[in-house]
């Protein structure tokens, strides 16, 4: 079979044409959902410039009408993509804290081992939002440091305040575990992701430790 | 950075003096080029362009915008770094070294924010080539922060992990401003990054002791 008929016929395997069980919604949902997973694998195995349209509706088992259907190019589906993954961690990361019955060192520690296990689980998306992201397009960079932010604000609305730490400090702190974590993936070991619990949970918890050791004492008092 | 041009016409300079000015020239425009266009609106003839370095010119320095950006990405890299090292060693003792080191960092930072923009944000946007001189640059600071930390008073030494992390997070810090346009204010961001990078290591209270003092 040529290459492209045999790209076709596998096209045809993964996504069948609609059965009447499906709604068309589900499919077209699937699709898209595909078309995102295609781009995170890519370009985790190759990088970004280097992936292509084709290359995306190939692995993904549609129509390249279907993309542009459901996308304007490359960089949508990117883009796309990178926010499901947050949103996903995010997520993943709430609920996780939310379940805590401790207090705040709990939560925050809940909340770093739950974003450790999604990186471990995920390592094609976990590549693309940590280092991909960061050297795709100017928008992929901008995104990425809106999603920092989102991680700093949750840290920032689980640890004590103190007025004497500098302002910056959840945003050196979010930093600095996500530069442990990218040297992790570019290491291709993500699977040890959740290694890293112990220490990076005490490089997030020790700084916020003074205000807290404050406020047991007043309470203590 | 500026580098000079030469004087047009007959001025009896080597020709490997004016090889080396054009190279040096083509690598300050790069990076000035970048910080306006960003690495994909940026060609090879607004290089030259930028640099009075006619394009023939420039492709007998570099092969292609890649290989000129590379070389502009490790020149940068490393004015940063010896500037910061020789920095840290003019301190007395490890903190006054550390607190020194990151006020140069800053310093220059600030003075030159199309060389922040290259190393920090723009430069990675070159692709994969980049990625290991990224974190060979970031970790080559990691040894200074590590060696000769005395371990806080009464308290056990922090994590292996952290001198990576407080080199790291100083790094995230600082691409953020960069990329939000406010590379010129990070002299302004010394005291908290200082703090941040000496609490793991002398606790809270002798971190803002050494930092008021300065």
């Amino acid at each position: 079979m040529p290459p492209r008929a045999k790209a076709r016929a596998r096209a045809e395997t993964v996504a069948p044409s609609p059965r009447p069980e499906l709604s068309r919604e589900f499919v077209a949902v699937h699709k898209r959902r595909r078309i995102m997973d295609a781009i995170a694998e890519l370009t985790a195995e190759q990088g970004y410039d280097a992936t292509k349209i084709g290359d995306i509706v190939r692995r993904a088992g549609v129509a390249r009408k279907t993309l542009y259907d459901n996308f304007e190019g490359k960089e949508e589906v990117f883009l796309a993509a990178f926010d499901a993954a947050v949103d996903e961690a995010m997520r993943r990361i709430e609920e996780d804290c939310a379940k805590v019955e401790g207090g705040w060192e709990e939560r925050v520690q809940a909340g770093l081992a739950s974003f450790l296990g999604y990186v471990a689980e995920e390592p094609a998306l976990a590549r693309m939002c940590m280092i991909e992201a960061l050297s795709a397009t100017k928008a992929a960079t901008e995104r990425y440091e809106d999603a920092v932010q989102r991680f700093v604000d949750l840290t920032k609305q689980n640890v004590p305040h103190d007025d004497q730490l500098p302002e910056t400090i959840e945003e050196t702190l979010v930093g600095g575990v996500a530069w442990i974590v990218y040297q992790q993936i570019r290491r291709q070991e993500t699977e040890k992701a959740e290694d890293l619990l112990p220490e990076l949970s005490e490089f997030m918890l020790a700084p916020f430790h003074g205000a807290a050791d404050a406020a047991a004492k007043r309470a203590g008092a | 950075m500026e580098v000079e041009r030469l004087p047009r016409g007959r001025h009896g300079l080597s020709r490997e003096f004016v090889a080396q000015n054009q190279r040096e020239r083509l690598l300050a425009a790069l990076a000035e080029c970048l910080h306006e266009n960003g690495y994909d609106g940026t060609t090879v003839s607004m290089v030259g362009k930028r640099a009075g370095v006619s394009k023939s010119d420039f492709y007998k320095q570099f092969e292609s915008k890649d290989v000129c950006f590379l070389a502009a990405y490790d020149d940068s890299v490393e004015r940063i770094r010896a500037r910061v090292l020789a920095a840290c060693g003019g301190g007395a003792d490890w903190a006054t070294g550390v607190l020194t080191g990151l006020a140069a960092l800053l310093d220059l930072l600030a003075a030159e924010p199309a060389q922040a923009q290259l190393v920090l944000v723009e430069g990675l946007r070159a692709g994969r080539g980049v990625y290991d001189r990224y974190q060979e640059a970031l970790q080559s600071f990691v040894p200074r922060l590590r060696d000769g930390a005395p371990a806080p008073a009464g308290g056990d030494p922090p994590p292996p992990a952290t001198d990576e992390a407080v080199v790291g997070g100083i790094a995230s810090l600082l691409a953020r401003r960069v990329l939000a346009g406010e590379a010129e204010k990070l002299g302004e961001f010394l005291p908290e990054i200082a703090e941040f990078a000496l609490t793991p290591y002398l606790g809270a209270t002798e971190a803002r002791r050494i930092i008021s003092e300065r």
